[in-house]
């Protein structure tokens, strides 16, 4: 036998091999996994560089990160980000099938375990999960593991769904400090006893209209105290309101209203010291006749959420992600009117599209809403003829721009005049076979519709039905407690109680995480719904505007005429 | 070098590589072959362009649908990568696969927002992704047994149609690129 171990030279090769297989061994696990102290990393740094990565999946160099997913299949970060699934609160999300637990540093280095000992229940903080594993508390080098291999402290993949990441050094420190920073705190406005909320009011408008956005909201606010009140003194009813709303049963809420007034320009200034004076949660509903921009860049910049402003002039933006809409307001008629054109514009052969608007707000959006969605789909533009705001307009004259441009269809976006003007048109054998007005602006002239224009006339209508409407009057009422209903919009109660209704459904959901980002993101996750006043609201991750639809309708024959669709709830 | 220092090196190799193993766990899904009956429905690619269902996906290629959405976060970035990954591994022969993707969310996903989302996922020609009426939709999930009652319950569901034999293959799970090629293969026989 070769007895070359006990020689010196075979003691030094083995110890050798030895140190450099440890050497080899240590690099490998722990390259990845430096000590993320994070200390010497400035907050805006974390901030910036963390949120590219964590929601664009760029590493601070600019390339995308380099991710691998159940297993084998790679992908690039940038179409596979951490926000897709865990959201932007971090607070993780549920869908068909699939839970993606939170990443945020406060679950993320708090253990998880059954809440009874030896229950197969583990419950995670909201409502999402109940059946996630058990797991020890990250620490900044098992969570660097989980990232780079895919593999949590118990040895168990989470390759199934989620990649694994190529993440390294400095950028394995900055993620993990933003994942720190993720909800990380109560946000303003929120103590264990009470969340504060607010409703921003353009003074000037109708006060008609304002009562009836506040009402809803304050019935909403009057009822949870009173649970409140109810859940201290009565035990009972403290566990019914504890199963169903988690600490949030002893909570109470404050509405306060914030008076804006002046030139647009200046309401910036004023909610910024409203808002210093006294800091929210959240702001609820608020209502403008005008311009909404102001406030909505003030929440977008303070990251305040506000859900659903009556407004008619929302801002459109597929990026910004602070107020949550009910729809796209007025403009969203025009667009609709352009998808059904678009849909017969073959039928047109050569003839135009004649779109007649009055140059107010109103007939601005109306157009423009049709414009840009008729160019984008290829179409030759529509002639435009503008009306100033009380320019006079005949039957006559109407009946000239018919005759010039012999449209295959016409856009009047104008008030109820209109009638008298397209009754002109009645028997022209060259006129539009398609005439298109907003059934919202004649409100309730429609009605008044003549017989012999009914056939001709179409409208864009972004509600339901009026007949099947009026079933959910019992529901409005609900939250007048007694007052009569006439007195009141209808329209922006309605709209109002659908905020208040979205508003506790959501803060049943998250229960005691009021984070900001994560009210917005629980709303993203909502099912469709079908409210009051649109025959259905639908959410998703990111989107912002609920009410996605708009009839065209026209008014039936006969004495009692219903309105009747001629389309789908949304157009395509 | 003499016979211990060999194993040594050999035990402390086998260590080294089985202790750096990023084996996953293997996918699980369920496959069965199905006759189904597809609507004769037109619906709109991200092009903007109205498309007869029946005549992309009764051809004489082998087809590929998935039912996804925009917005989602969790299921359909998976599987969109799981096509993405499919059409990087034809190559030149990308194009002789026809992937389809059918919006769950017709009232959001309008045609800018398919090609946004095509886009992220750098696909190439031969994955078109469709949306159109809820109510034809919603035809076509049911008439491939996908009906979601609402497109947050909805499940990882992947059909492949094989033109040989005119029935399609339902995948329910979420495949790993190498078990989706081969199914993928499997199908072209």
């Amino acid at each position: 036998m070769n007895n070359a171990y006990f020689t010196k030279t075979g003691r030094k090769s083995v110890l050798t091999i030895i140190c450099l297989t440890v050497c080899l061994l240590n690099l490998s696990l722990f390259t990845t996994t430096a000590t993320a102290s994070g200390k010497d990393l400035s907050a805006q740094e974390i901030k910036h560089l963390g949120e590219k990565m964590y929601r664009e999946g760029l590493l601070p160099s600019g390339e995308p990160i380099k991710a691998f997913v159940t297993g084998d299949v790679p992908v690039d970060g940038t179409s596979f980000t951490c926000i897709s699934c865990h959201l932007r609160s971090g607070m993780g999300s549920i869908e068909g099938e699939v839970i993606t637990p939170p990443t945020n540093g406060n679950t993320l280095y708090k253990q998880r375990k059954p809440y009874i000992e030896g229950s197969v229940f583990v419950p995670i903080i909201h409502n999402y999960a109940v059946y996630l594993p058990e797991r020890p508390a990250y620490t900044d080098e098992t969570l660097a593991s989980l990232l780079v291999t895919g593999y949590d402290p118990t040895g168990r993949s989470v390759l199934d769904a989620m990649p694994r990441y190529e993440i390294a050094d400095r950028d394995m420190e900055i993620m993990i400090a933003y994942l720190k920073t993720l909800s990380d705190k109560p946000a303003p406005g929120v103590t264990k006893d009470h969340i504060k909320f607010a409703t921003v009011i353009v003074e000037g408008t109708d006060p008609v209209a304002v009562e009836s956005m506040v009402i809803p909201l304050q019935y909403s606010v009057n009822r949870k105290n009173s649970l409140a009140v109810a859940s201290k003194n009565n035990d009972r009813v403290a566990r019914m309101g504890y199963n169903m709303l988690g600490d949030l049963h002893s909570m109470t809420f404050s509405l306060k209203r914030w008076v804006i007034s002046g030139p647009p320009e200046t309401w910036r200034e004023q909610l910024e010291k409203y808002y210093k004076e006294d800091p929210v949660y959240a702001l609820l509903g608020g209502i403008s006749e005008g311009t909404w921009e102001p406030v909505h860049r003030f929440c977008e910049e303070n990251e305040i959420p506000n859900l659903f402003p009556i407004v008619d002039n929302p801002v459109i933006s597929d990026t910004d992600w602070y107020t949550q809409y009910l729809s796209r307001g007025i403009r969203q008629e025009g667009e609709t009117a352009a998808r059904y054109l678009s849909s017969m514009a073959d039928l047109f052969s050569d003839r135009k599209v004649v779109q007649i608007y009055r140059e107010t707000t109103r007939g601005q959006a109306l157009a423009d809403g049709f414009r840009t969605t008729w160019n984008s789909r290829g179409h030759a533009p529509a002639v435009e003829i503008t009306l100033k705001e009380n320019e006079p307009f005949s039957g006559l004259q109407l009946q000239q721009i018919v005759a010039r441009h012999k449209p295959a269809a016409l856009l009047i976006w104008d008030d109820d005049k209109l009638l008298g003007n397209v009754a002109s048109l009645v028997g022209l054998s060259t006129g539009p076979g398609v005439i298109i007005a907003s059934g919202v602006w004649l409100g309730e002239a429609i009605w008044t519709i003549p017989e012999e224009l009914r056939g001709m006339l179409q409208l864009t209508y972004p509600y339901r039905m009026p007949h099947e409407e009026i079933r959910f009057d019992i529901t409005a009422r609900k939250v007048l407690e007694g007052k009569p209903i006439e007195d009141f919009d209808p329209i922006i109660l309605r709209q109002s109680f659908i905020a208040q209704e979205v508003l506790g459904k959501a803060l049943m959901e998250m229960r005691i995480e009021y984070y900001r980002d994560f009210l917005l993101d629980t709303i993203g996750m909502f099912d469709d719904s079908y409210p009051p006043l649109y025959e259905r609201i639908s959410f998703g991750p990111g989107q912002r505007y609920a009410s996605k639809g708009c009839y065209i309708v026209q008014l039936g024959k006969g004495k009692n005429p219903q309105l009747e669709k001629l389309t789908e709830w949304v157009v395509r | 070098m003499n016979c211990f220092i060999r194993m040594t090196i050999l035990l402390l190799t086998f260590f080294f590589i089985s202790s750096i193993s990023f084996a996953a766990d293997p996918p699980r899904y369920e496959r069965t072959v199905v006759d189904y009956s597809i609507p004769d429905v037109v619906l709109i690619n991200q092009d903007g362009k109205r498309v007869r269902l029946k005549s992309l996906l009764e051809t004489n290629q082998r087809v590929v649908v998935d039912f996804i959405y925009g917005t989602c976060t969790t299921i359909c970035p998976i599987m969109s990568a799981g096509y993405v990954h499919l059409q990087r591994k034809l190559g030149d022969k990308s194009d002789s696969v026809q992937l389809v993707s059918i919006t769950i969310d017709p009232e959001h996903d309008t045609p800018e927002i398919l090609k946004d989302y095509l886009e992220k996922y750098r696909a190439k020609p031969g994955w078109d992704f469709l949306t159109g009426s809820r109510r034809d939709i919603e035809r076509v999930m049911t008439a491939f047994d996908a009906y979601f009652r609402d497109k947050m319950d909805h499940q990882p569901l992947t059909f492949i149609r094989s033109p040989t034999e005119d029935k399609w293959i339902r995948l329910y799970g979420l495949l790993g690129g190498r078990d989706f090629m081969e199914e993928y293969q499997k199908a072209g026989n």
